[in-house]
């Protein structure tokens, strides 16, 4: 054989095999954690290990859409990640445990559920009891409350209770400025037990509207809508009416499970909770609420939160809830 | 003729606003009219994933996530039809999720259709004098 | 304008002629291409960040609709890798040329399949798929490594480039326009090829004679008889073959080729398929209508067999139906059928021009993919060139406008002329056809601005 051909064979197949094989070396070496929506898979894979005060690096690549990481309970900025391209996300961790990583981007109707969990081993630095997912006992445990029961306020202010009237009116009863008495009650029952002081009703629903702007700061109210726009708002609306663009596709699988399934129809119903209305926002309580947002919805569509914010987060949420019924003063930044 | 000046219709400029809805792949409403110093406001809204658009020789764009509505707010100077297009990947079909936003009358097209007829009568002419 | 040999230059000439220059053009496009299939597979399922999706649908087809196809007519054809393994094994060689018989069957390719048809339909099969071909990494390497196996397997079966020539899906419509190209491959002197005894150029060695300086014709062209660019695929085999030095390179004036209009169905089909699918295309994947994306995408839903069902009665019925009726009112001693055929031919420059406006429009939007994926083929993180974060940018869109419009009424123009030579040729008139491609082109334009 001539060497010209013999050389030509070598280059051929030299470049046939690094063709084949370097890809292949490289996307073997290279694990990343592939991000889909929920209806392709979610996370994969969906469960990282890592070792307390071990520097855990993570690649990550979307296979579709533009979806986000953050870990649950961990004080960490969000990071984007986008289709095609790969981020690399560095975590520590000072406690073993089971942290919960999530979608911060949403990924269609099923995006509460892109979550996955990082189990980490080892002995923590000092010797605190394991992180948990709730460090006590919820508020709602401990007052007995029935989350799933209705709670309509059987009277409702006829206008939108205002703060700023509300402030010109300050009864003068120690017990109702406390944030274990705010915490614990109802709008509605708060309204009740001013039924002695002498002021109308829609006097006594504003200085109720006050009563709330009092347990809260403005700080508290800014994160609260910033969580609601990013992670509510989708399904509760931005104008929190419940007509977020998932409430359509929620109340239709909600008709289609109330014909094929027995059980409470209250619990069937899927279409998200409408929070400009007083009957049902009015009787619901702080605790009350702070239960539906950790436990979650039971069927329905709405996640359980209680893996991903801090209790701080959750009633910095629900101080802005509550804004949708009560004109605060200044405007919420 | 194809850059002959043509009588422009003068009209006073308006605000408008437009909400537009994209899914996965398409906007709705995909068209828009409006006329030519009129102040154009869009209100993306997302609703599956996150979604763009990109305006075509305007060089705008604005991006939504589902359940916060971005908007867009600009003066369409320059007069002619313009492709709109998702600039945030958002599944396969992404490069032809497509609307089209007419500023005035699309006279380009019109300019170069009757282009195409000069074109082609002075082909048949010439076939005339050649026999 | 006359013709102008290339080949007159030595430097040219050596450089054609020595197989070098062509080999190492071939191992690069090879090693691309089984890159490409790995990429399709194992990369990033993202089409825009894949380096199979943007180094085949946007770079690739490019170079190919804008520059090689006008300029080079089958120029791509001419480094093209997908025949090269099945060739090499075949021949038993890379560089060598042969003194023994050819490996494998070797079989000639049936006469019933010696024509476009498989063609026209392996195109059109790629095409009903094409919005998911177009976008999904793992499926466009399905299809580039099944070409690549079919024809190895053909030419383990059948003698030359059985795949190029007969089943390639680009090849189809690469032929038909390379018509127009000012580039050809042609003899010299026609009493040369009359004494030659042996025609090597194109008769493959039986007894181990032949010349020892090349193949017989890969194409199944006999190089003494080309006059169209057609099926000849600038594989330069014959030019190293002929012991003469009786082939020529030369320049010529665009579409001299279409003086000659031909008279085949299969090619006049094809015509009609690029014309209608470039009109499709525009309308569904540049359009503003979702309803039409969705179903080109959602293969197997009845939307989709609905989109099937439009698109092929455009192509086959609508089209084609039009076409006939407006030369149904001309009279000739010629056949319908011979002056459809040759009349068609007046589509080839306005398809071309069609495909030529409607991908500037994708390529100038998307060009700005192809930084991103050279630095980051299979997305998995690098950057070899410092170009992986290159931003999504649609380029020049400011002259895309006119381009389209210079490319469209430039394609009217070409083919009004093409009609006029075809139509004397049958001695009818060829208003019907000029009006034909007036209301193609203002659908066009329409579809594109």
């Amino acid at each position: 054989m001539k060497r010209s051909e013999l050389l030509s064979r070598i280059l051929v197949i030299t470049g046939i095999i690094i063709a084949i094989g370097a890809p292949l070396y490289f996307w073997t070496s290279t694990p990343l954690i592939r991000a889909r929506m929920p209806e392709n898979g979610g996370w994969s894979p969906n469960v990282v290990h890592a070792n307390v005060g071990e520097p855990l690096r993570l690649k990550l690549t979307s296979d579709d859409v533009v979806h986000g990481f953050a870990v649950g309970l961990m004080d960490m900025q969000s990071v984007d990640i986008l289709p095609g391209k790969v981020t690399e996300v560095t975590l520590t961790f000072d406690k073993p445990g089971i942290y919960t990583y999530y979608c911060t981007r949403w990924c269609g109707p099923n995006h509460w559920r892109m979550r996955g969990t990082i189990e980490v081993n080892g002995s923590p630095s000092d010797p605190e009891p394991a992180l948990s997912e709730v460090e006590r006992v919820p508020l709602y445990v401990s007052l007995n409350l029935d989350i799933d029961a209705p709670h309509d306020a059987p009277v409702v202010p006829a206008q939108k209770p205002s703060a700023i009237r509300g402030q010109e009116l300050i009864p003068n009863s120690p017990f109702l400025q406390s944030s274990d008495y705010y915490r614990s009650n109802s709008p509605y029952q708060a309204f009740n037990d001013l039924s002695n002081i002498s002021l109308t009703e829609p006097q006594r629903w504003d200085v109720i509207a006050y009563l709330w702007q009092s347990n809260i700061t403005p700080e508290s109210l800014a994160n609260g809508k910033r969580l609601y726009a990013q992670n509510c708002a989708a399904c509760h609306g931005e104008n929190g009416a419940g007509d977020g663009v998932f409430a359509d596709d929620l109340a239709k699988k909600g008709e289609s499970s109330m014909q094929t399934m027995e059980g409470a129809m209250e619990m069937m119903m899927q279409a998200p909770v409408d929070f400009t209305d007083p009957k049902r926002m009015l009787g619901a309580s702080p605790a009350l609420l702070q239960g539906k947002i950790l436990r979650g919805g039971m069927g329905t569509g709405m996640p359980m939160w209680g893996s991903i914010f801090t209790e701080e987060q959750i009633w910095d949420l629900i101080a802005y809830i509550y804004s949708f019924q009560f004109e605060y003063q200044g405007a919420i930044p | 003729m194809a850059f002959a000046p043509l009588p422009v219709p003068t009209a006073t400029p308006q605000a408008r606003t437009f909400q537009i809805d994209a899914g996965q792949f398409a906007y709705s409403p995909s068209e828009l009219q409006v006329k030519p110093g009129d102040t154009v406001t869009l209100e993306l809204v997302s609703t599956d994933v996150v979604h763009g658009i990109y305006i075509d020789d305007y060089d705008l764009s604005v991006e939504a996530d589902p359940g916060q509505t971005q908007t867009l707010t600009f003066v369409a100077d320059k007069p002619g039809s313009f492709r709109f297009r998702c600039n945030v990947t958002c599944g396969a079909m992404h490069p032809f999720m497509i609307g089209k936003l007419n500023v005035g009358s699309n006279n380009w097209l019109y300019r170069s259709i009757g282009l195409a007829a000069l074109a082609v009568l002075g082909v048949t002419v010439s076939i005339k004098q050649k026999v | 304008m006359a013709k102008i040999e290339l080949t007159r230059s030595s430097f040219i000439k050596n450089a054609l002629k020595s197989r070098y220059p062509q080999l190492a053009v071939f191992i690069v496009m090879l090693v691309g291409y089984i890159f490409a299939i790995l990429a399709g597979f194992i990369g990033t399922p993202v089409g825009s960040h894949n380096f199979s999706i943007v180094f085949v649908w946007i770079a690739w087809w490019a170079i190919l609709i804008l520059v090689a196809v006008p300029f080079f007519g089958r120029g791509w054809c001419a480094v093209c890798p997908i025949p090269l393994p099945g060739e090499w094994l075949q021949r038993g060689a890379i560089l060598t040329p042969p003194d023994k018989r050819p490996k494998w069957l070797n079989l000639r390719v049936p006469k019933m399949f010696r024509n476009i048809w498989l063609q026209n339909i392996s195109f059109l099969l790629l095409a009903l798929f094409s919005s998911v071909l177009l976008t999904t990494p793992n499926i466009t390497g399905i299809v580039l490594a099944a070409m690549l196996f079919a024809a190895i397997g053909l030419s383990a079966i059948f003698e030359r480039r059985a795949f190029c020539r007969y089943l390639c899906p680009v090849g189809g419509f690469i032929g038909l326009y390379s018509q127009v190209a000012p580039i050809e491959l042609r003899i010299k002197d026609k009493q040369v090829c009359v004494k030659c005894k042996d025609k090597p150029c194109y008769r493959i060695p039986a007894g181990g004679n032949g010349s020892s300086a090349g193949y017989g014709c890969p194409w199944d062209v006999f190089p003494g008889g080309l006059t169209k660019n057609t099926y000849c695929g600038l594989c330069l085999e014959c030019i190293r073959t002929c012991p003469h030095d009786n082939i020529a390179v030369n320049l010529r004036p665009f579409s001299a080729d279409l003086a000659k209009p031909s008279t085949r169905m299969d090619e006049a089909f094809k015509a009609f398929i690029m014309l209608g699918s470039a009109m499709i295309y525009a309308g569904v994947l540049l359009g503003p209508w979702g309803v039409f994306k969705d179903a080109a995408y959602n293969v197997g839903a009845s939307a989709w067999f609905i989109y099937t069902g439009m698109f092929l009665s455009i192509i086959f019925g609508i089209l084609p139906g039009l076409f006939t009726l407006g030369l149904l009112g001309t009279k000739s001693n010629t056949t319908l059928k011979h002056r459809f055929a040759s009349l068609s031919t007046a589509l080839i420059p306005l398809g071309l021009m069609f495909w030529v406006a409607f991908s500037l429009s994708f390529v100038l939007i998307n060009a700005s993919y192809i930084l991103a994926a050279l630095s980051d083929p299979l997305g998995l993180g690098w950057n070899l060139f410092g170009t992986a974060n290159t931003a999504w940018q649609p380029m020049l869109t400011s002259i895309l406008a006119p381009a389209q419009t210079l490319a469209l009424v430039g394609g009217l123009i070409w083919s009004a002329r093409t009609a006029q030579k075809a139509a004397s040729e049958v001695k009818v008139s060829s208003i019907p056809v000029i009006v034909y491609c007036f209301a193609t082109t203002s659908i066009m334009l329409w579809l594109l601005l």
